[in-house]
């Protein structure tokens, strides 16, 4: 099922005429006959919910957007994409730029939004030009400026590159930064939607987000409503790197299991190398690893499918996340100590450094994790590990804290005796890799909590 | 415009009615005692403050009357408001204490402790939080962090190793000068005060930053190692000052004028701002005209010899926990130098623990 990607491989479908051929800015035509009451209502029917990360449901976020008399309201468009893992906004920018634009126009014009925003990721160079180039040809062919269409509306989006930091795709960090200060994300209360971009109400959407809204109005909330299942509605973009045979970007409608999208030859095509599978991160560098046995079956036994739900049921102690759809699988010679230390690493680089827990917990961990990975560990690290990432989870101003505790707990929840081997054994553990132990043995539940 | 509002609410079982819009930390603040959190980085006259430290968390465990579920997380109560029939457990939360000690331990593991030189040794913030809150020990094992050596100036001098980040001498150079010049570079444990290529603070009320300061990052360089601060005497004095209030803490040994701060209430914020010209060019008793010794609190080690004028300490334990605590001892019965009979500012020169014997 494609709907985002559905003509993605079209031979000049990054411009204009070709876009346009291929039935592009429809939606926007079909908006403009409906109220911006009513286009907020088909997205809370489709049951879209965020593709950034958190999974919020759209069109409630949509509706708690403040409209004061007189007070000019702004669409911001998170295209700051840094998560590890994570690359399919830079595909749906890169090269169908204007299935974002036209996204963009329809939700702007639903929000009351006159100057809409897309934040990109510093390091995205090459694709501001792609989007500028788009937002050039649509304003050209009547889509963008005064008065579109004679409807009265007027809307421009403006590109702005960041500096190339995480932490500003966190949105109230991002807001700092689009209004030129440093990206540290702002205490909360008060939300976006009441006092965003120069205090002014303001959404922030993913680009995924923004881009389904396209083929909601287009085909209509409820019917969009119907593709997936259960409060995972829709079709979502995976990022799949690591060691499989088919890396890439999947559009998927979320129904298939976990197994089948791993192994099969429509989706990752199986491990690569004739390797097993050991672990995988299914949503995010951010989000809990787990191990192949509760990744491919829940706690309970059941087929895990790769929808909202599913993905996280067990809670932390056997799920994990959607997150932000980066997908990122492991065969058995890889190290998970390895791995949660670069992850440490990534964290404490990108932590703004506001608030104590996250700025010095951070560090903190990359540093034990150091030691234990080149064999200088000691047993206690592992408890203090444990300590740390539980002191900085839930005690920190935005997320990023969290994301920073999560991988380091789940590794240790599901992966404690590798890095007991680690300790054990200093000079084995710089020479081989553990391997796969029982992770892909029948299910067995991890007796930490 | 409807009457102004008040709300109830309860902080470890002690209720007190406050106006809306109050925030958790200034209704405890309000109430006194045990009950008031430790704040950091907040700071009542700059606006935009709290919120960073972490040392101010609560545990809400009520929301309030219309919505009674507890909040999921612990909040930062500087910056959380009060709803009304709100109920907040601060000492009465393990789930609290656990927190903030790790918050604490975390504010330390990169803090030289260099105390025995540093000049705000005495009057620290941090020094008072980790003798309340924090462990023994550390768990830390690695290098503390270091960063290079920035002069700012001839006023004040900068020690970033000791700087906790909490952003309050960013709010004041932007709140009470016109042009900000130092601020936070980089970011995460590498983040650090700066001036732009070296620049020097100037400006005539740059001088707050000193006190707004928690910790030694930033202290004083007319006093730089003149004296420990327990062993000057707090004289609150005033001038006919063009620029500020005039109103001032000077910190003397005898008639010599060691230092020149603002007036700090019991929570350790500046009561009013002061200029640069009172605080580091009018260093002699002539200059200003002496009202008497300043209000000192009772635990400071600051009132250490010289009772006058200090403050008794506001308990409320017993409140809180619903019965009177066992005292097993009472420091000031058995000291031989917290003696309330003995006023240091009375001696001449250096005190001497044999000036307390001779006064037996
Ligand atoms: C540290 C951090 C980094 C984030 N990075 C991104 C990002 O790169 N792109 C993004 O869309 N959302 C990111 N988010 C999530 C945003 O804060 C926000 O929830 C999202 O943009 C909302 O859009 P959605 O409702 O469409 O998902 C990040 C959050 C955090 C805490
Ligand atoms: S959690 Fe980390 S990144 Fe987020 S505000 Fe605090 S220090 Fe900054
Ligand atoms: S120098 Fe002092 S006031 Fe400034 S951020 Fe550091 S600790 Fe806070
Ligand atoms: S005083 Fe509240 S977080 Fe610092």
């Amino acid at each position: 099922m494609k709907l985002l990607l559905e003509h993605a491989h079209v031979e000049g479908i990054r411009y204009y005429d070709t876009y346009r051929k291929h039935g592009g800015y429809r939606s926007v035509e079909k908006a403009f006959k409906m109220t911006p009451e009513e286009i907020v209502e088909e997205v809370k029917k489709s049951g879209l919910r965020g593709r950034g990360g958190a999974g919020f449901p759209t069109g409630m976020k949509w509706s708690f957007l403040a409209k004061p008399e007189g007070v000019p309201r702004h669409l911001v468009c998170n295209a700051d994409e840094s998560e590890p893992g994570t690359f399919k906004d830079r595909y749906l920018m890169e090269f169908i730029p204007h299935l974002l634009v036209e996204g963009l126009i329809v939700s702007s014009f639903a929000l009351g939004s006159n100057a809409t925003y897309i934040y990109i990721r510093g390091e995205y160079a090459w694709i501001v030009d792609i989007l500028e180039q788009a937002i050039a040809e649509a304003r050209n062919n009547g889509w963008l400026g005064k008065n579109i269409l004679g409807t009265g509306f007027d809307c421009e989006i403006y590109v702005q590159r960041g500096g190339g930091a995480y932490i500003c795709g966190e949105e109230t960090a991002l807001i700092e930064s689009l209004e030129g200060k440093r990206g540290n994300p702002r205490i909360k209360p008060p939300f976006p939607a009441i006092q965003g971009v120069w205090m002014r109400p303001t959404v922030v959407n993913n680009v995924e987000t923004l881009a389904a809204v396209v083929p909601i109005i287009n085909m209509g909330g409820d019917e969009y409503a119907k593709i997936g299942v259960g409060r995972s509605t829709g079709t979502k973009l995976l990022s799949v790197c690591g060691n499989v045979k088919k890396p890439g970007i999947y559009e998927i409608d979320m129904t298939q299991s976990v197994e089948e999208f791993i192994f099969s030859d429509e989706y990752c095509g199986g491990i690569a190398n004739g390797k097993k599978l050991k672990a995988c991160i299914p949503g995010g560098s951010s989000v809990p690893i787990l191990p192949a046995n509760l990744l491919l079956k829940t706690a309970k036994g059941e087929t895990r499918t790769m929808s909202y739900e599913s993905l996280s049921d067990g809670g932390f102690a056997t799920g994990s996340m959607m997150g932000s759809g980066g997908f990122i699988v492991f065969d058995e010679d890889q190290c998970v100590v390895r791995h949660t230390m670069t992850l440490a690493r990534f964290y404490n680089h990108e932590s703004c450094g506001q608030c104590s827990p996250c700025r010095e917990g951070t560090g903190w961990m990359y540093k034990i994790l150091k030691n234990i990975e080149y064999g200088k560990g000691k047993m206690s690290d592992i408890d203090l590990l444990w300590d740390i990432q539980r002191k900085i989870e839930g005690n920190t101003i935005c997320p990023l804290g969290d994301a920073a505790a999560w991988p380091v707990a789940a590794a240790i929840r599901h992966f404690r005796d590798e890095f007991e081997w680690h300790v054990l054994n200093p000079e084995e553990s710089q020479k081989r890799n553990y391997g796969l132990a029982h992770y892909a043995d029948p299910i067995h539940i991890p007796a930490t909590a | 415009m409807s009457e102004q509002q008040n709300f109830k609410v309860t902080i470890d079982n002690i209720t007190i009615e406050v106006p809306a819009g109050t925030t958790i930390l200034n209704a405890a603040r309000m109430i006194g005692g045990e009950v008031t959190p430790p704040a950091m980085c907040y700071y009542s006259k700059l606006e935009g403050s709290g919120g960073k430290c972490r040392t101010c968390l609560v545990e809400v465990s009520k929301g309030s009357e219309k919505d009674p579920r507890p909040m999921p997380k612990l909040v930062a109560s500087c910056r959380t408001t009060v709803m009304d029939g709100m109920e907040v457990k601060n000492i009465t939360s393990e789930k609290v204490l656990d927190a903030r000690k790790g918050v604490v331990e975390m504010l330390l593991i990169n803090h030289p402790l260099d105390c025995p030189i540093c000049d705000q040794a005495g009057e620290c913030h941090l020094q008072d939080l980790s003798y309340e809150h924090g462990a023994s020990g550390t768990r830390y094992e690695f290098d503390r962090r270091t960063f290079e050596k920035e002069d700012i100036g001839d006023y004040i001098s900068l020690h970033m190793t000791r700087c906790i980040l909490c952003y309050r001498c960013v709010y004041t150079a932007d709140q009470l000068t016109n042009k900000r010049e130092h601020g936070i570079l980089d970011r995460g444990d590498h983040a650090e005060i700066s001036t732009l290529l070296g620049k020097s603070l100037d400006n005539e009320f740059i001088g707050n930053v000193i006190d707004v300061c928690p910790v030694g990052a930033l202290t004083d360089k007319t006093f730089r190692f003149k004296n420990r601060v327990w062993f000057t005497k707090p004289v609150d004095a005033h001038r006919d000052c063009p620029t500020c209030s005039g109103k001032v803490r000077l910190w003397m040994r005898g008639d010599e004028v060691f230092r020149v701060t603002a007036r700090k209430d019991k929570w350790g914020e500046v009561e009013e701002w002061i200029c640069n010209d009172c605080r580091f060019h009018k260093k002699e008793t002539k200059d200003w005209v002496i009202e008497g010794p300043s209000k000192i609190d009772r635990h400071s080690v600051i009132s250490q010899g010289h009772y006058v004028n200090t403050e008794k300490p506001h308990v409320l334990i017993d409140k809180v926990i619903g019965k009177q605590p066992k005292l097993l001892l009472d420091i000031h019965k058995v000291s031989d130098v917290n003696r309330r009979d003995v006023d240091l500012s009375k001696i001449e020169g250096p005190a001497h623990s044999d000036d307390f014997k001779k006064n037996q």
